[in-house]
């Protein structure tokens, strides 16, 4: 009972934090109709900011962790006017071109400034553990959770109760629409890529510190969120975050009774059957559906 | 016709040439997924270099195998070149070796990748114990020292993995002991305490490691967090030093390693100055795969000093010489195996430096 529960724990530590790495590339997905792929490599940009930042700020990753997103945030935009803007009227390949490249330069600059040993960022309050009823809880566990949970739901409350959202979502549905009600659609754009950008770097910051990170990190956490994407739904978030926690439940949960090669293939197993039983993902598809 | 020009370029480096004259091309992969082995391997082979003055670029191969030809006739093209310090990436080497054959260079490497001293190809040195070694002396430290006979076996999925896993299983059945439980493990997974669970519920006396460095930090930091009290011996991956680094001395606590070398624990002057430069030249710890490159490279070194002055002639200083490294003793089994020793080091739960326990020369395993 105890080894179910400290799995489960696990289970929904790892996938609150590939929550947030789907988070940011559904965004970006949703406001650009663009396939984000360099999502991956911010992610683990994110994680070695924070790592950088560490010896600068010595205290908990929770001061740490504005000044993440901050800085994730300005690369962005970084990534907005350098990959998307310039080829926004072209065909969507170039934008998924463009952000694979963009991801290449973020790697093999990271090798370049970090070199390539793993790294390990701070924990958000600190890497103590509790133990209750022979279940290890990692502080660092819960404070994924915790920050996930927060982050999420501040999302969901700027996108369903402002007027940025508002702009965001319209932007999302119909930009030209929204440009002819007065919505400015290229600043809107570059927010959602701050935001995507805040939300990979937050999820490095939670991933850097229990799981490390390492400058080829990025390739195997955009897959990741591709499938929760697809699993979840095209474009919905909380299809996005239910596919990042069905992705951690093989890995941890299928993996403990199964070996971990089998628990791969059973995930991509279960994705084809999705694709074919529902291929708009459990959660539909919100955009193309209104369209 | 590119192909040819390079030919011909590479014969022309062959001709007899003043020793002082060579280059000696450093071909290592630097991005990728084995860019940490890599940069190892690279900073040792210029840390030799640039202590004998000697002429070298450096060209970084990635990983795939047409970069590592595409870097060698390059390199090839660049000059009259006395030895190749060569890609470490087994797959890199495979591709290599009939264009080392044509271009007549050696090459010498750390890799471990049993199959490129079984290809009958005269123009490869290997300076770094292969699994045929390491993993008989891994299996050996823990049925002759530790006496534990029920070994679980948790290993990579890749072919670093698959290899190790080949040889440990028959070198513990030859010792008497039996697996209880085996598993491989994809170089991605994030959480590794189900595997960790299973391996446990095997009842075993002593967890067997054979991962890459994160996984293996990953791997002990969940078995301290899950109050883990079993020996654990770990594989190459655990002696370098950025693998320790990722964890608390007392997550270390009764983990050993099997490597060809801890330069960081020193053991002798020579390894003592060895790390010494190697900090000041490039700001980090030296590992094994620094070390057995800089001894590789040392033994090219010798071999130009001693009078050879074509890259033939290195060929057969290293095919028929010894050289007395930092490591080790160096000696071709005929096959350009040149390293047949391998070191257990422990920690003690107090710090990151591990202190080399065991040692085993002249180990002879079977090359699977």
């Amino acid at each position: 009972m105890a080894t179910a529960l400290q799995l489960l724990l696990n289970g929904v530590a790892l996938g609150a934090a590939y929550a947030l790495v789907a988070l940011g590339f559904v965004l970006v997905l949703n406001a650009t109709s663009a396939v984000n792929f360099a999502q991956g490599d911010l992610v683990m940009a994110g994680g070695l900011l924070a790592v950088a930042l560490a010896p600068l700020i010595p205290l908990p990753g929770i001061v740490l962790l504005p000044v993440v997103l901050a800085l994730m945030a300005g690369l962005g935009l970084l990534l907005a006017a350098a990959a998307y803007l310039p080829l926004r009227r072209r065909p969507p390949v170039s934008v998924f071109i463009s952000t694979i490249a963009v991801g290449i330069i973020l790697q093999n600059g990271a090798s370049v400034l970090f070199g390539p040993e793993p790294r390990v960022a701070p924990p958000l309050f600190g890497d103590g553990i509790w133990r209750i009823g022979g279940v290890a809880v990692a502080e660092q566990s819960v404070a994924i959770v915790a920050v996930a949970a927060l982050l999420i739901g501040a999302q969901q409350w700027v996108f369903g109760r402002t007027q940025l959202g508002r702009r965001l979502r319209a932007t999302a549905q119909d930009p030209e629409m929204a440009r002819a009600c007065g919505v400015p659609v290229t600043a809107m754009i570059l927010t959602t890529f701050a935001i995507g950008a805040a939300c990979a770097g937050a999820a490095g910051l939670l991933l850097a510190n229990r799981y490390f990170v390492t400058p080829t990190a990025g390739g195997d956490l955009i897959l990741k969120a591709y499938i929760a994407v697809t699993v979840g739904g095209w474009g919905s978030v909380p299809g996005a975050v239910a596919g990042a926690l069905l992705i951690a439940l093989f890995e941890v949960g299928v993996s403990s009774v199964l070996s971990y090669p089998a628990a791969l293939g059973a995930l991509y197993a279960t994705l084809l059957v999705i694709l074919v039983v529902r291929p708009q993902g459990l959660f539909g598809e919100a955009v193309r559906r209104r369209a | 016709m590119r192909r040819a020009a390079f030919l011909a370029l590479g014969f022309l480096a062959a001709l007899p040439a003043r020793a002082e004259t060579l280059s000696f091309p450093v071909l290592v992969p630097l991005t990728g997924f084995l860019s940490l082995e890599g940069t190892s391997q690279r900073n040792g082979a210029v840390l030799a270099l640039t202590e004998a003055a000697a002429k070298t670029e450096v060209i970084d191969t990635g990983t795939s195998p047409e970069a590592a030809v595409t870097a060698l006739e390059r390199a090839a093209g660049n000059g009259n070149v006395g030895a190749v310090a060569a890609s470490m990436l087994g797959t890199q080497m495979l591709a290599m070796l009939p264009l080392a054959a044509e271009l007549k260079l050696p090459l010498v490497t750390v890799s471990g990748t049993a199959s490129i001293t079984e290809q009958g190809n005269p123009w490869v040195f290997r300076f770094f114990p292969g699994d045929a070694v390491t993993k008989t002396a891994h299996a050996r430290y823990v049925v002759e020292e530790l006496g534990r006979k029920r070994p679980a076996l948790i290993y990579q999925t890749t072919a670093y993995g698959q290899s190790g896993k080949a040889h440990l299983e028959p070198a513990f059945k030859a010792l008497g002991a039996e697996l209880v439980f085996e598993e491989g493990v994809d170089p991605a997974a994030k959480d590794l305490l189900p595997v960790l669970t299973k391996a446990l519920a095997a009842k075993p006396d002593v967890l067997v490691l054979h991962l890459h460095s994160g996984p293996t930090a990953l791997l002990l930091k969940q078995a301290a967090a899950s109050g883990v009290t079993l020996p654990i011996v770990a594989g190459s991956a655990m002696h370098q030093p950025s693998t320790a680094a990722l964890l608390e001395p007392v997550e270390l606590k009764g983990v050993c390693a099997e490597t060809a070398a801890s330069p960081i624990s020193g053991g002798s002057p020579g390894m003592d100055a060895f790390t010494a430069s190697y900090r000041a030249a490039f700001g980090k710890e030296p590992d094994a795969f620094a070390l057995g490159q800089y001894d590789g490279m040392r033994m090219v070194l010798a071999a130009v000093r001693d009078g050879a002055t074509t890259a033939d002639d290195i060929r057969k200083a290293l095919a028929g010489g010894s050289h007395a490294g930092l490591a080790m003793t160096y000696k071709s089994d005929g096959k350009g195996n040149m390293a047949h020793s391998a070191v257990i080091v422990c920690y003690d739960g107090t710090s990151r430096v591990p202190a080399l326990v065991k040692r085993y020369d002249d180990v002879a395993g079977v090359v699977k």
